[in-house]
């Protein structure tokens, strides 16, 4: 029975992707990444880069190469304008670029809804966290707080400032935001010290100093993640349903944190190949492993799905973009 | 403690620690030499390379590759006047004048000495410091740091010719480099500044492009035109002796070497300050420690100190810009970000832990960066000799290499041709300061510190409105700001008052 299974699975496999088996054996498949070494970005694409070759039919290379500039809009235009519709070349950008092509960010010179969308491979969750020693402990507290609470932030753009921007602009919570730092680690050097009182940020990044008790969790954005479902959702306090639509449209792209897509045109089968690769890819148990380690978490999101949520973001009316702009700027 | 100390030299003595260690330092032997290529991105290159290794040896093979990175960019600076980091540009000044009158071996043997003595005083000061950094790393906050970025910016002084005229330029020059420190989307409004609508200045200008161009491009065209070989007309001498007495110099000059290496670990402490910053800190003291005007003139055309001071300063801070990785989990620098991943993939969490628990491995570290760079500088004493013969190839084998490297080199920071047009245009920006006898050191410190003194003013000023300025660490650190100012026109007075 179970070696009748095997043999239907083997000429399954042998089967469908025969074609693509020659297309991509003895090849470099390449991921361009819209951002330098060392962050987020880079460090989910080095991560498939290394598992990648194992679920691609024909077992090719697959090597990371940066293209930072302008929040990896560079790197955007790359995949539109001149990568080849062939498979080879898979690119990784800046989730907020939805958001650019929305607001008609200048330089931007694609349309995102027209790539061939292979997925995202991780949503993020968005956390505001304040010292645990400040005596605030639920948002409710926090909303009420006389004074006003400092947060730290890396600039406009980046979720550490947009995420209490709107919390304070369209909820009316006492935040006080003070941006320009340098980095998340270095706001939280500055919670360290007592210079500010919080920030927002990823729950990944910010879980290892949840754990040390140094700040604690106080409201999320939509998208979320195991451990964090009773955490109050911003949206839900909005005062009314312009206010709820900003907020929903900030943290939208959340949803597929981290876009990878191929360039428009390239042939369905290809897709498709890539597609499945990615799904098991970031199935894989060795993957899975590794990305605890290093708190990498990944989930996939299937292209199709990705571009739902991109047209739910995309498709709004023209005054509700222009209010959204007034608080939100393109960045990081 | 002290048996921590021990046991985490043991660690790195285990046959495998060592191979990978070894293994580590070739690797950063040639990213230090190739211009351009940093220690960031081989770090990220290599970090798969960990996966099945113990974490000693991990440390051991990054640490060992990213430690000797500023020792052997040193020679590169030294011998080409293209900086080989962004980290050891300020090397080039004194180094390449050196070998321009034909010291080259005097000059090399003095960075090379240097970088060692800073390596072991970095390291040094980060196992003397680890029972005191948390309180150390805290009392610096945004106006501290601010105030250390004015600090560094006093040193213009310093950096600048005698005299009215000369001050004036040092400080225009300074103040073109805080200009050009603002192009990029600013953090406060995230308006794109002077970007000229180009997606490729939104991050500001790269500084190894920058860097590149302003000081090997002029030295390319000045060999071009003279026609013969670096060393020029001056007999090369013996190499071997020259390497000698620049290890003697180093000697003759120790304390101001320690003085330097302390600076370095001090800036590499401060998280956000970043590692281009020491260099010219210890270049300005070292000009500072000149005791009449005619020394002082000598900055600039060869004097060893103005090796001497950045040679120790950018190993130091490599020790001093662990400590906020490994004590907060807050990476100081690129690299150190690219290490936390190391971390956190071998399963050990920064934070508290690895000063108590995990002291034994912190050691393993402070002792990874001193066995590194004495085992580099060994390896380079011995090859000394071939090093600087390039010095005697005629200008016109060398020229198209240099180039090569050059373009390569600053075309690695962004892979965008934007990298290569920074490298020309500033390539003539300092070609014409050097016809005009503009200094090129203060326009760096500005360009380098503008975008830091930026965002911690606007964060005092927002955080604690006027009340920044009278935090003690601040006073005192207007105080140094002011002496630092000064301190020419006193030395000036002083020998005027002599003669």
């Amino acid at each position: 029975m179970k070696r009748r299974q095997l043999l239907v699975a083997a000429i399954g496999l042998a089967a469908a992707p025969l074609a693509l088996a020659q297309s991509f054996a003895g090849k470099t498949v390449t991921i361009i990444v819209g951002y330098k070494p060392g962050g987020g970005y880079d460090a989910t694409a080095r991560l498939l880069a290394r598992y990648l070759p194992k679920h691609l039919p024909g077992k090719p290379t697959v090597i990371v190469q940066n293209m930072p500039g302008g929040n990896s809009i560079i790197a955007a235009n790359h995949m539109y304008n001149i990568a080849k519709p062939d498979g080879l070349t898979i690119g990784t950008f800046n989730r907020n670029l939805p958001i650019a092509q929305l607001t008609s960010v200048e330089g931007v010179k694609f349309d995102i809804t027209r790539f061939q969308w292979v997925g995202s491979a991780a949503n993020e969750t968005t956390i505001l966290a304040i010292r645990a020693d400040l005596p605030y402990k639920t948002f409710d507290e926090l909303r009420k707080a006389k004074e006003a609470v400092v947060i730290g932030s890396t600039g406009p753009g980046a979720n550490t400032h947009d995420f209490p921007l709107l919390l304070k602009d369209l909820l009316g919570v006492n935040l006080k935001i003070v941006s320009g730092y340098s980095s998340s680690a270095d706001i939280m050097l500055a919670v360290e010290r007592g210079e500010v009182d919080g920030r927002a940020g990823s729950f990944t990044s910010l879980r290892p100093f949840i754990d040390r008790k140094l700040v604690r969790p106080i409201i999320r954005a939509r998208s979320t993640e195991p451990g964090l479902e009773q955490l109050p959702v911003d949206e839900s306090f909005a005062p009314n349903p312009r206010a709820k639509a900003i907020m929903a449209l900030r943290s939208t792209p959340e949803l597929i944190a981290r876009p990878y897509v191929l360039p428009p045109k390239t042939p369905d089968a290809i897709v498709k190949a890539v597609r499945d690769a990615f799904a098991k890819t970031i199935a894989d148990p060795e993957l899975v492993a590794e990305g605890k380690k290093t708190k990498i978490e990944l989930e996939f999101t299937p292209g199709d799905q990705a571009v739902k949520i991109l047209a739910e973001v995309l498709n709004q009316p023209k005054d509700l973009v222009a209010e959204f702009a007034k608080y939100i700027k393109f960045g990081e | 403690m002290l048996e921590a100390l021990w046991e985490g030299l043991l660690l790195v003595l285990q046959w495998k620690a060592f191979g990978f260690m070894l293994l580590g330092v070739g690797l950063g032997f040639w990213v230090g030499l190739l211009p351009g290529l940093g220690g960031a991105t081989t770090l990220a290159l290599m970090l798969p390379f960990i996966y099945t290794m113990q974490p000693v040896e991990a440390f051991a093979f990054l640490l060992g590759m990213h430690a000797v990175v500023a020792t052997t960019g040193d020679i590169t600076s030294v011998l080409f006047g293209v900086p080989g980091e962004a980290t050891s540009a300020a090397t080039v000044v004194d180094g390449y004048a050196m070998t321009k009158k034909g010291e080259a071996g005097r000059a090399l043997g003095a960075a090379l000495a240097s970088s060692l003595v800073g390596a072991i005083v970095g390291a040094v000061a980060l196992a003397a410091a680890i029972p005191i950094v948390r309180p150390l790393v805290l009392t610096f906050g945004s106006p501290e740091l601010f105030m250390l970025a004015i600090v560094g910016l006093a040193f213009i002084a310093s950096l600048s010719a005698q005299g009215t005229r000369g001050m004036l330029r040092g400080f225009l020059a300074g103040g073109l480099g805080l200009l050009l420190a603002t192009v990029g989307q600013d953090p406060q409004a995230g308006v794109a500044r002077f970007t000229f609508d180009t997606l490729y200045l939104w991050q500001g200008l790269d500084l190894v492009p920058v860097l590149v161009g302003i000081f090997a491009i002029p030295e390319i065209i000045d060999l071009f035109v003279r026609g013969n070989s670096i060393g020029g007309n001056a007999p090369p001498g013996n190499v071997a002796k020259g390497a000698w007495e620049g290890v003697k110099d180093t000697y003759r000059h120790f304390w101001l070497t320690i003085r330097c290496s302390l600076i370095g670990t001090f800036i590499g402490v401060m998280p956000g300050l970043g590692g281009s910053v020491a260099q010219w800190m210890a270049y300005g003291h070292a000009v500072q420690s000149a005791k009449t005007p005619e020394e002082r003139e000598q900055f600039g055309r060869g004097d060893v100190r103005g090796v001497l001071g950045p040679g120790a300063a950018n190993n130091s801070k490599e020790g001093g810009s662990l400590i906020p990785t490994i004590a907060f989990g807050v990476p100081g620098s690129t690299a150190m970000a690219i290490l936390l991943g190391g971390f956190l993939l071998l399963g050990l969490v920064p934070g508290p832990d690895m000063l108590t628990k995990h002291l034994a491995v912190t050691y393993s570290m402070v002792w990874t960066i001193v066995l590194a760079n004495v085992i580099t500088v060994a390896v380079c004493f011995l090859f000394l000799d071939r090093m600087a013969s390039v010095t005697e190839v005629k200008g016109h084998r060398l020229i198209p290499a240099i180039l090569v490297l050059v373009f390569i080199g600053s075309y690695t920071s962004n892979s965008h041709y934007g990298d290569l047009l920074v490298t020309l245009v500033f390539g003539g920006v300092g070609y014409l300061m050097v016809r005009a006898g503009w200094p090129r050191s203060p326009f760096v410190l500005g360009l380098v510190l503008g975008k830091i003194a930026e965002n911690y003013l606007y964060i005092s000023v927002a955080r604690y409105e006027a009340a920044w300025l009278t935090r003690p660490v601040v006073l005192v650190l207007i105080a140094v700001a002011v002496a630092v100012i000064l301190y020419p026109f006193f030395q000036a007075y002083r020998s005027r008052s002599r003669v």
